[in-house]
C-alpha cells in the first residue's frame, strides 16, 4: 500500500521538480539524465564517496557522512549509509524545501543507496513533496546479500514514497544485453531510468487537451512491488502515429509490447504538433489495443505542443505486479516452445500461414469495439477541447472530486469511474478526461494514454539504441515473444516515416517477412528468395537449394 | 629443357579473370613476368553464361598481361571448374602374361588404360587421370613399378571428368581470342600446386579453394589425390545471402561482408551494430552484427560441411597436415576458426601479401589458381620426357599423366 494523501501539490502543474541521485548507481543515473538534458528540473547528487561525487555532473552535490565515512564509501553497509544520511539531514532538508515533486534515483543493494534513500524519501515527504522513487535492484550475480539489502530497502521505500518504480537489473540484463558487458548492462539501466523520469515529468508538468495528472500516473503505477512498464517513442512524417507507437513499444521494459498483455491499466500520452489529427489518434489507439487486454483500463491523455512541429510522440506507462511478471514469463516461454514444436511439425510455410489468419482474426476482433469507443472518446475530448472554458470546468470538477475523495476514497473512485465512462463503453477502455482520484492500490491498474509534448528530448539516437537493445532481447532470450502480435504489428506499421535509421530486424521478423513476401500461389517447395540467382536452375544438393541463404532455410 | 620456358595460366573465375605470365628457368625457379586481371562478367558459379561478355574480359586480361610482361602470348594453361566436374577413384588390375615376371613399361601402360577405363557418362569427358598408386602382387608402390618382379600389377587412379560441352565453353572462349590451350586443369588441382609443398601432400592435406562462385576442394593423402570436386557455392552466395536477409543492396552487402563480417561464431565479434553509410545522403543503414555474422557463418558452415560429407569416409583421418584455405573468399574473417570447428584439423590460411609489386601476387590467395597453373605447367614439363606418348593426345583429352606423386 502506498499511503497517499491528496494535497494541493498534486494539482499544481508547474511544480518545482528535483531529481536526486543517491549512492553510486543513483549518481550514474543522474549523470545520464543530465547528459540527456532535462529541462525544468534541478539535479542533486548525494553520496558518501567523494570521488564519485566530484566526478558527477550534477550541479548540486551533498556529501553524506562527512565525519562518519570521511569521504569514503559506505562499504556496502546500509546502516552506515543511513547514519551518513542522518548526518547530512539538515543539508538535505534545505535542498528539498519547497519542491513539489521529488524523484529519487537509487541503485539498491549497496550501502549508501539502500541506507540513505529511505531517509531521503522520508525527508522529501516531510517537506511536502510528491515523492517518486526509481530504484534498481541488483543483478543476480551480485549475490544474495545485496539482494536482501535491496529488498529491505524496497520494503521501506514502498511505504515512504508516493510511488515506487523498480527496475530489476537482472531482468534488464536479460532483456537488453544478455551478451554484453556488465558496464553496458548498467548503463542501459541508467538510460531506462532517465527516460522514465523524463517522460513522467513531461506527463505531469505539461497540461494537455486531455490532461493527465499525477493521479493518473499513480493509478498506472499503483501496485507496490511491481515493475514499471515504460515506453516512449517519437516519429514524424507519414504514418507517424504507428511509427511512434512502434518506437514506444520497442522499449525493453515492455518486451515489445508483449508484457502489456497482462496489465490492468495503461497510461497513454500522445503529444503532437498542431496538425495532429483525430484520425491519427484513432489509428494509434487501435494499434495499441492489440497489445493490451480488452479489460484493461486505458488512461488516455493528449496534448498539442507547437514545438513538436510535425512530430508525434507516444508515452506508455504501466506496471505489472512482480509475481505476475514471473508467471507470465514462464508462461510465454512455454507457449513459445509449443509454437516451435508446431512449426517443426507442420513446416515453415504452413506455420507462418497459420499465424497470419489468426492475426487477422484478432485484428478484426479488436478493431470494432476500439474504434467505436475511440471515436466516441475522441469526439468527447475534442468537444471539450473546443471550449476554452473546459479547463476551468475541469478544475472545478477536480476540486469536487477531491472533496468526495476525502469523504470516502474508495467509493468516490468508483463513482468517478462510472461518471466518466463513455456512452458506448460496455468495454473497459476509458478515456480519462478528468483526474481520477488517486487510488492507493487499485487492483485494477488503469491504462492511460498521455499525449505529451516533447520538445524532442528523446532523440532519434535514443530510440535507435532502445530499439537495438530490444532486438537482442528477442533473439537471445527467445522468450515471451508473442509472435502473433509481432506479425500483426509489423504488418500494420507499413512504410517508415521519418529519418529513423532503417534497421534490420530480428531473425523472426526477417524470416516472417521473407515468407510473407513469397507470393501465395507459389509452391512452398520452391524455397525462398534467391536474389541475384533468381531465375536460374535450382542449385540442388541433397534436397537443399543452395542459392537460398542457409540463414533462411535453416531455422535455428 | 635447358632453355627458359614461358608459361601462361588463364583462370576464368566467377569474380575475376586472371592471366599470369611466368618464366620457368632451367633450374626450376619461377619468375612472374606479369599478371593481367579484369573483373569477370558473364560467369556464374564458375561457368560461362554470357559468352560475348566473358570474351571481352579475357581479351582485356590478355592485353594487360602482355603489356606488363612484354611477352607475346600464344598459348595458355586453362583452369576450369563447375559443379559438373567430379573426381572419382578407380583401380585397374593387370595380370602379367604367362612367362613374364618383370614389369615392363608396356605393362604399366596396359594397367593405366584398364584403370582409367571407367564408365563415365557419355556426355562427360576426362580432364585428368592421375595415378595414385601402383601395387605389385598386392604390395603398394608409390613410384613406377617397372623393373620389379611380379605377377599382378594394380593401379589406382583418380579420374576427374566433367560435362564435355561445359568444359568446351571455356576452351572455345580462349581459342577465339585466339589462344591455344596447352592443357585444361581442374582449378583446385592447380591451386594445390602452389598451396601445398610436396611433403604436405605426403602427409595428407585438404585444400579448399573458396572462390567467388564455387568452393573447390582437393584432398591429398600419401602424396596422391584421394578426392576432388566442386560445390557451387562461393563468396557471391554470401553476399547474396546478406542482401536477401538484410535487404541491403548487393554492392553494400559485398562491402559489409568484406569489412565487417566474421564467420568465427565468436560471440565477442557479434556484438553491436554495423552502420553502413549512405553516400547519397539517405539515412545510414544499421544492422546487427549478430545477424550479419550468423548469415555468413551459416553459409560457410553449410558449404564446408558439404565438402566434408563428400570426402571419403577415412579421408580426413588420414590427413596429417591440415586444411589449407585459399581462394578470394578465404580471406573472410573468422573462416579459419570455422573450418577448424568443422573439420577438427589444423587450418592454414594464406598470409596476406606482405610485399608489393609483382611478388605480392604469389601470396595472395586470390591468385592461387592462376599461379598454380604455372606450377602445373612446370611439373608437366618435368614429367613430359617420361610420358611423351601420352601427353597431348588430343586437344584437351589429356590422358595418363602420373601427376601428383
Amino acid at each position: 500500500m502506498i499511503p497517499y494523501e491528496r494535497t494541493r501539490q498534486q494539482t499544481i502543474p508547474n511544480s518545482a521538480v528535483k531529481i536526486i541521485g543517491v549512492g553510486g548507481a543513483g549518481a550514474n543515473m543522474l549523470d545520464r539524465i543530465a547528459l540527456d538534458g532535462m529541462e525544468g528540473a534541478e539535479l542533486l547528487a548525494c553520496n558518501t564517496d567523494v570521488r564519485t561525487l566530484t566526478s558527477s555532473v550534477a550541479p548540486e552535490k551533498i556529501q553524506l557522512g562527512r565525519n562518519l565515512t570521511r569521504g569514503l564509501g559506505s562499504g556496502g553497509d546500509p546502516s552506515l549509509g543511513n547514519q551518513a544520511a542522518e548526518e547530512a539531514e539538515l543539508e538535505i532538508r534545505d535542498a528539498l524545501r519547497d519542491r513539489k515533486i521529488i524523484f529519487i534515483c537509487v541503485g539498491l543493494g549497496g550501502g549508501t543507496g539502500s541506507g540513505a534513500a529511505p531517509l531521503i524519501a522520508q525527508l522529501a515527504r516531510d517537506e511536502g513533496a510528491f515523492t517518486v522513487v526509481f530504484a534498481t535492484t541488483p543483478f543476480n550475480f551480485e549475490g544474495a546479500r545485496r539482494r536482501e539489502q535491496a529488498e529491505n530497502a524496497l520494503a521501506e521505500l514502498s511505504t515512504l514514497a508516493n510511488a515506487l518504480i523498480t527496475f530489476d537489473n537482472t531482468r534488464m540484463g536479460e532483456l537488453v544485453l544478455a551478451k554484453q558487458g556488465v558496464h553496458e548492462a548498467f548503463s542501459a539501466a541508467d538510460r531506462m531510468v532517465s527516460e522514465s523520469i523524463r517522460a513522467v515529468t513531461r506527463i505531469v508538468m505539461r497540461p494537455g487537451l486531455v490532461n493527465i495528472g499525477l493521479d493518473d500516473l499513480m493509478a498506472a503505477l499503483s501496485s507496490p512491488k511491481s515493475r514499471c512498464l515504460f515506453g516512449s517513442g517519437i516519429a514524424h512524417g507519414e504514418n507517424r502515429a504507428q511509427q511512434a507507437l512502434k518506437n514506444a513499444l520497442v522499449s525493453p521494459l515492455l518486451d515489445r509490447g508483449s508484457l502489456l498483455n497482462d496489465t490492468d491499466t495503461v497510461l497513454v500520452h500522445v503529444c503532437g504538433g498542431e496538425d495532429m489529427t483525430l484520425y491519427e489518434l484513432e489509428l494509434l489507439m487501435r494499434g495499441l489495443s492489440k497489445h493490451v487486454p480488452e479489460t484493461a483500463q486505458i488512461l488516455f491523455g493528449t496534448s498539442v505542443d507547437p514545438a513538436m512541429a510535425e512530430s508525434l510522440s507516444v508515452t506508455l506507462v504501466s506496471s505489472l505486479p512482480e509475481d505476475r511478471l514471473r508467471a507470465d514469463f514462464s508462461k510465454s516461454v512455454s507457449t513459445k516452445k509449443a509454437e516451435t514444436f508446431n512449426d517443426n511439425d507442420t513446416g515453415e510455410s504452413e506455420s507462418s500461414e497459420e499465424a497470419l489468419p489468426e492475426d487477422e482474426g484478432s485484428l478484426a476482433e479488436t478493431t470494432d469495439p476500439v474504434s467505436n469507443e475511440e471515436i466516441a472518446a475522441d469526439n468527447d475530448s475534442s468537444a471539450e477541447s473546443g471550449q476554452d472554458s473546459s479547463l476551468v470546468k475541469q478544475e472545478v470538477e477536480q476540486e469536487e472530486d477531491e472533496i468526495i475523495v476525502e469523504a470516502s476514497e474508495d467509493e468516490a473512485q468508483f463513482e468517478v469511474v462510472e461518471e466518466e465512462s463513455q456512452p458506448g463503453a460496455g468495454s473497459n477502455i476509458r478515456i480519462k478526461v478528468k483526474e481520477l482520484p488517486q487510488s492507493q492500490e487499485q487492483d485494477q491498474e488503469s491504462l492511460k494514454i498521455v499525449p505529451d509534448e516533447e520538445p524532442a528530448p528523446i532523440s532519434d539516437e535514443d530510440l535507435a539504441s532502445a530499439f537495438v537493445e530490444a532486438v537482442p532481447s528477442l533473439e537471445e532470450t527467445g522468450q515471451s515473444l508473442d509472435l502473433e502480435g509481432e506479425d500483426a504489428f509489423f504488418a500494420e506499421t507499413g512504410p517508415t516515416g521519418g529519418p529513423a535509421p532503417i534497421k534490420v530486424e530480428s531473425l523472426e521478423e526477417i524470416q516472417a517477412s521473407a515468407q510473407a513476401k513469397r507470393p501465395q500461389g507459389e509452391l512452398a517447395l520452391d524455397g525462398g528468395p534467391k536474389g541475384k540467382f533468381e531465375g536460374e536452375d535450382p542449385n540442388l544438393i541433397e534436397g537443399e537449394d543452395l542459392d537460398i541463404p542457409p540463414f533462411l532455410r535453416k531455422k535455428k | 629443357m635447358g632453355k627458359p620456358r614461358i608459361h601462361v595460366g588463364l583462370e576464368i573465375g566467377t569474380t575475376k579473370t586472371v592471366m599470369v605470365v611466368a618464366e620457368v628457368k632451367p633450374d626450376g625457379s619461377v619468375k612472374i613476368l606479369g599478371l593481367g586481371e579484369t573483373s569477370s562478367a558473364g560467369v556464374r558459379k564458375g561457368e560461362i553464361v554470357d559468352y560475348p561478355q566473358i570474351r571481352a574480359c579475357v581479351k582485356a586480361a590478355l592485353l594487360k598481361a602482355e603489356d606488363l610482361s612484354d611477352v607475346d602470348i600464344s598459348s595458355v594453361f586453362l583452369s576450369v571448374t563447375g559443379p559438373h566436374i567430379e573426381g572419382l577413384n578407380n583401380r585397374g588390375t593387370y595380370r602379367l602374361p604367362e612367362g613374364e615376371l618383370e614389369i615392363r613399361p608396356r605393362h604399366v601402360e596396359e594397367v593405366k588404360e584398364i584403370a582409367s577405363d571407367i564408365a563415365i557418362p557419355s556426355e562427360h569427358v576426362y580432364l585428368h587421370s592421375l595415378i595414385r598408386h601402383y601395387a605389385v602382387d598386392g604390395q603398394p608402390h608409390a613410384t613406377m613399378p617397372t623393373g620389379l618382379m611380379g605377377r599382378k600389377l594394380d593401379a589406382e587412379f583418380h579420374i576427374v571428368h566433367g560435362v564435355r560441352t561445359r568444359v568446351q565453353n571455356s576452351i572455345k572462349c580462349a581459342r577465339e581470342i585466339p589462344l591455344d590451350v596447352d592443357d585444361v586443369v581442374f582449378a583446385p588441382i592447380a591451386s594445390a600446386q602452389v598451396v601445398l609443398e610436396r611433403k604436405w601432400k605426403e602427409a595428407g592435406a585438404l585444400v579448399l579453394d573458396i572462390g567467388g562462385g564455387t568452393t573447390d576442394y582437393v584432398l591429398y593423402v600419401d602424396g596422391a589425390i584421394l578426392a576432388s570436386g566442386c560445390i557451387p557455392v562461393g563468396g557471391d552466395h554470401v553476399t547474396n545471402d546478406i542482401h536477401l536477409v538484410t535487404h541491403l543492396p548487393l554492392s553494400k552487402a559485398e562491402q559489409v561482408k568484406k569489412t565487417e563480417g566474421c564467420a568465427s561464431g565468436d560471440p565477442e565479434k557479434s556484438d553491436g551494430i554495423v552502420t553502413v553509410p549512405d553516400e547519397g545522403g539517405f539515412p545510414d543503414v544499421e544492422l546487427k552484427r549478430q545477424i550479419l555474422n550468423d548469415v555468413i557463418r551459416m553459409r560457410f558452415q553449410e558449404t564446408l560441411e558439404l565438402v566434408k560429407e563428400r570426402l571419403p569416409q577415412d579421408g580426413l583421418v588420414r590427413v596429417g597436415k591440415g586444411v589449407f584455405l585459399t581462394g578470394g573468399s578465404s580471406q573472410m574473417a573468422g573462416l579459419g576458426e570455422l573450418a577448424q570447428d568443422v573439420f577438427g584439423l589444423p587450418v592454414y590460411k594464406p598470409e596476406s601479401p606482405d610485399v608489393s609489386g609483382v611478388h605480392a601476387y604469389i601470396k595472395d590467395p586470390q591468385y592461387s589458381t592462376a599461379l598454380g597453373l604455372i606450377r602445373y605447367a612446370q611439373i608437366l614439363e618435368e614429367e613430359r620426357p617420361n610420358s611423351t606418348a601420352f601427353s597431348r593426345a588430343s586437344g584437351f583429352f589429356r590422358s595418363l599423366w602420373p601427376f601428383g606423386g
